[in-house]
């Protein structure tokens, strides 16, 4: 499953990225592509729960996709791309990439995880939404998880189809027929024992269908869960700092924080987590809205707008006045 | 002053920054070397002292007299894995003379000649590892383990091994929610200490590691002051205020605590590993004399009564600012 | 301690009403309050979804082998309902969270607070006790004076003591 992120820089500065090589294209069935990526010089690579995706650097912007291994330790990732006609989301990049081509990507980030007290996990693909799955099925099969999954796929452009099969045999039941798949989901969620989590990826009216039906059928909302890349903190727009005290107009780009800037520009402000959690680096501000994205002000400190924590926060108005 | 005193002293990892102390979300990066005026502490996630024997062997005692130290709900399996091949390879590249790590797929072979073991495992195979992959990591490493498990918009402390808690039991906080398990503390709930740093923790994602401190003091060098004891540590609370060696058996205990997300099972992995320096060994450094006897006379009461302070406090504070 | 947050559970002073998305539901009530709150969630549960109640004087070793039976065999949409004194709510909410029914299947009405569960951690035995949080009572285990603790556990269904004379000098 792919996901398009507005633009580069989307991922947090000390994401120490991946520099990886192409060292395997597969074109599974017609439209999708298989990238194999190693390390250049070979070595592990980290470790990842079942469901996560890596940001690949796409020439212009960046694209999340689903690794589709169990998540142990190993060498290579792999993830599967699908060609969109009208090249959306930078999947013509990806279709021109070659054996040898060395790419950017983030390390793994986890939204989409196997519940471990699941006493039965439901897998429910559509399309290429089966990515997260096969890392879902593969894990499942190592960790010895109960299991089955319904995957629905247009007719001979099953992607991995074979693959699944031999990892599933009869977990898996795969349809052509939108109508059959909607049926079998319906049946499947009217009927498992209490202790199953359900798991969907693919088109948005198939996640849709099973987040409705399944409220429907009485399935807590805990138990359902559904392939959403996470917002990460995204870089920002850019804005200026205004340094009420010096007077001095410190400029802050997308995907610099406004902690990095100050620094950069010799102001010292205290700080520990870097991650708007431990309320070190709050700011007194005078004027400008702040844009606040940390979880250490209370709302009631958020609305009165005169502190900021600078390590994650940033500015609504294109210059924010900071009593420094 | 012996020199394996003043290693003690040198990596010591001295908790205050200044003359007064409140509980905060005290996160920070794992892995980043800190300067203190008697050494330094903090380059790396395990940190291998001349106690380690000596530790180890404590904690097997404390095991074998109660194995309830040791808690795993069947669905934290997996992650017990992945904390032990997370850490023991951390372990052979702390330790590179004395251990070593082999591994040939899923089959790894750990020898550690600082103990003597050596022992070869399939990595996900239970009858590999009788004793179970979380009993045989706390065996090789001095921190306290207890893996949390992430579902339904929260974090549950579904697995540990616990034999040197400060004052908690390991066997009752077994399945709690990490709000429920920090139930007991003063002021950190009101506070929004505890919620948000729950926030923080389901934000980590794979591989990343941040650390904080947490101190409290412990008559003598016990490192087992768990609830399930406290019928025999307790008396030394009130025996150690007239008891002239006051300084010698009163300890500053520092816990450094790890935070890890790990990849596999996507567990948080909780590390606590706790450092003991009794306040003659403190008070070799100057500053810290003087810093640990302001904090411990300007402490909140109900801090103090919590951490179990109370009875030796003011003795406490007049050898510190007696100096 | 901050109200929402403590592990000690707070009952809202209104009973909860059946969950309306409930495909099935058990009602299992202790006590003749307990059993008149289940008599009234049967009446209002939603006609066509089926209902079994549980009624018992308290929650002993038979009616929480019914209760692990049931969930045994349950599937997605089931609900539990427990009403009653929080002893009884508490060690059978324990089961069914031990059997992996998670809180939002649970709802639970307390009748009374006074009896409790404390779980002696010197000893690990359970007593039974009126004594109210911050009191004591004695451990039927090993008679140490138990201070009854803030703190409880939901897989245990019980309040933590820890022994209250233990900085005494003899
Ligand atoms: C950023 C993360 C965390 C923060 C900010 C935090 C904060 C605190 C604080 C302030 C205390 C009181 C300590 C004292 O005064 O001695 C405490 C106690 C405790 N913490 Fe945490 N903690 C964190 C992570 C964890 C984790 C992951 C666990 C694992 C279960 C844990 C388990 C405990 C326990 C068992 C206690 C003792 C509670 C009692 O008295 O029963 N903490 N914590
Ligand atoms: S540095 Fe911790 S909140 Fe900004």
């Amino acid at each position: 499953m792919t996901a398009t992120l507005t633009a580069p820089g989307a991922l947090r500065a000390d994401d120490g990225r991946l520099v990886l090589e192409v060292a395997g294209v597969v074109d599974e069935v017609p439209g999708t592509r298989t990238l194999v990526l190693r390390r250049p010089g070979g070595g592990l690579l980290p470790a990842h729960p079942p469901g996560s995706h890596v940001v690949l650097d796409c020439g212009d912007r960046r694209n999340a996709y689903s690794l589709t291994g169990d998540g142990s330790p190993c060498e290579e990732y792999r993830v599967s791309v699908l060609l969109c006609p009208d090249g959306e989301g930078g999947s013509a990049f990806v279709h021109r990439l070659a054996v040898g081509d060395i790419v950017s990507a983030s390390r793994p980030r986890s939204a989409f995880a196997p519940v471990s007290t699941a006493r039965h996990h439901l897998l429910v693909a559509g399309g290429i939404g089966i990515t997260p799955m096969l890392s879902h099925a593969r894990a499942a099969v190592r960790w010895r998880r109960s299991f089955e999954l319904l995957y629905r796929h247009r007719p001979g452009a099953g992607a991995h189809l074979d693959e699944l099969r031999g990892l599933c045999g009869d977990r898996l039941t795969a349809y052509t027929s939108t109508p059959e798949m909607l049926a079998a989901v319906r049946a499947a969620l009217a009927d498992r024992p209490l202790g199953t989590h359900v798991y969907v990826c693919g088109p948005t009216p198939l996640i849709g269908f099973v987040e409705e039906t399944a409220a429907e059928l009485g399935w807590p909302g805990e138990r359902v869960h559904a392939e959403r890349f996470s917002a990460d903190l995204d870089a920002g727009e850019p804005f200026t700092a205004v340094l009420a005290r010096s007077g001095s107009r410190v400029p802050v780009p997308s995907g610099t924080s406004l902690l990095t800037a100050l620094e950069q520009a010799g102001v010292a402000v205290p700080n520990l987590c870097r991650q708007g959690v431990c309320g070190e680096c709050r700011v007194p501000v005078r004027s400008g809205r702040p844009l606040h994205r940390d979880l250490y002000l209370s709302e009631t400190e958020r609305a009165a707008g005169d502190a900021v924590m600078c390590c994650v926060s940033r500015s609504v108005d294109d210059e924010l006045e900071l009593d420094l | 002053m012996t020199t394996a005193l003043s290693a003690r002293v040198a990596r010591f990892p001295f908790p205050f920054a200044t003359d007064s102390y409140r509980y905060l979300t005290n996160v920070e990066p794992a892995r980043t070397p800190v300067t203190t005026a008697a050494g330094g502490w903090g380059a790396g996630v395990l940190d291998v002292d001349d106690d380690y024997a000596v530790e180890l062997a404590e904690r097997a005692a404390v095991l074998a007299a109660d194995p309830t130290r040791c808690q795993e709900l069947p669905h934290m399996r997996v992650a017990s894995w992945d904390a032990l091949t997370t850490l023991l390879p951390e372990l052979a590249a702390a330790c590179p003379g004395e251990t070593s790590l082999e591994r040939d797929g899923d089959r790894w072979t750990w020898r550690n000649d600082l103990l003597g073991t050596a022992r070869t495992f399939t990595v996900g195979d239970d009858d590999s590892l009788p004793e179970g992959p979380l009993a045989f990591l706390g065996s090789q490493i001095q921190d306290d383990v207890v893996l949390l498990d992430q579902r339904e918009g929260a974090l549950w402390a579904d697995a540990g091994l616990v034999t040197f808690a400060a004052d908690w039991s390991m066997g009752f906080d077994v399945g709690m929610r990490f709000l429920e398990v920090h139930g007991p503390v003063p002021r950190v709930h009101e506070a929004g200490v505890v919620q948000r740093a729950e926030r923080f923790l389901m934000r980590l994602q794979p591989g990343e590691e941040y650390r904080r401190t947490n101190w409290t003091m412990t008559v003598d060098r016990r490192l087992d002051t768990s609830t399930e004891t406290y019928a025999e540590w307790g008396r030394d609370r009130r025996l150690v205020v007239g008891d002239p060696a006051l300084p010698d058996r009163l300890h500053l205990r520092v816990e450094v605590q790890h935070l890890i997300r790990l990849g596999v099972s996507n567990a948080i992995c909780f590390l606590v590993r706790t450092h003991l320096l009794s306040l003659r060994e403190l008070a070799t450094v100057p500053e810290w004399r003087q810093r640990f006897g302001a904090v411990l006379a300007e402490l909140p009461d109900d801090m103090a009564d919590y951490k179990g302070l109370t009875r030796f406090r003011a003795a406490a504070v007049d050898w510190l600012t007696a100096g | 301690m901050g109200a929402e947050h403590t592990s000690v559970p707070r009952w809202g002073s209104e009973w909860p009403a059946p969950d309306p998305s409930a495909r099935t539901v058990l009602l299992v009530g202790f006590g003749a309050r307990g059993c008149a709150i289940t008599a009234a969630w049967a009446a209002d549960v939603p006609a066509g979804r089926p209902v079994e109640v549980l009624a018992a004087d308290d929650a002993d070793e038979s009616v929480l082998a019914v209760l692990t039976a049931r969930i045994a065999g349950a599937r997605v949409g089931w609900r539990l309902m427990l009403a009653g004194p929080e002893d009884d709510v508490l060690a059978a909410r324990a089961v069914a969270l031990r059997a992996g029914v998670l809180d939002a299947e649970i709802r639970c009405a307390v009748t009374s607070t006074d009896r409790k569960r404390v779980y002696c951690p010197h000893c690990r035995a359970t007593t039974t006790t009126t004594a109210p949080v911050a009191g004591e009572t004695p451990c039927e285990g090993c008679a140490r004076r138990l201070h009854v603790y803030a703190h409880v556990s939901r897989r245990a269904g019980a309040y933590l003591g820890f022994m209250a004379d233990a900085e005494e000098v003899a």
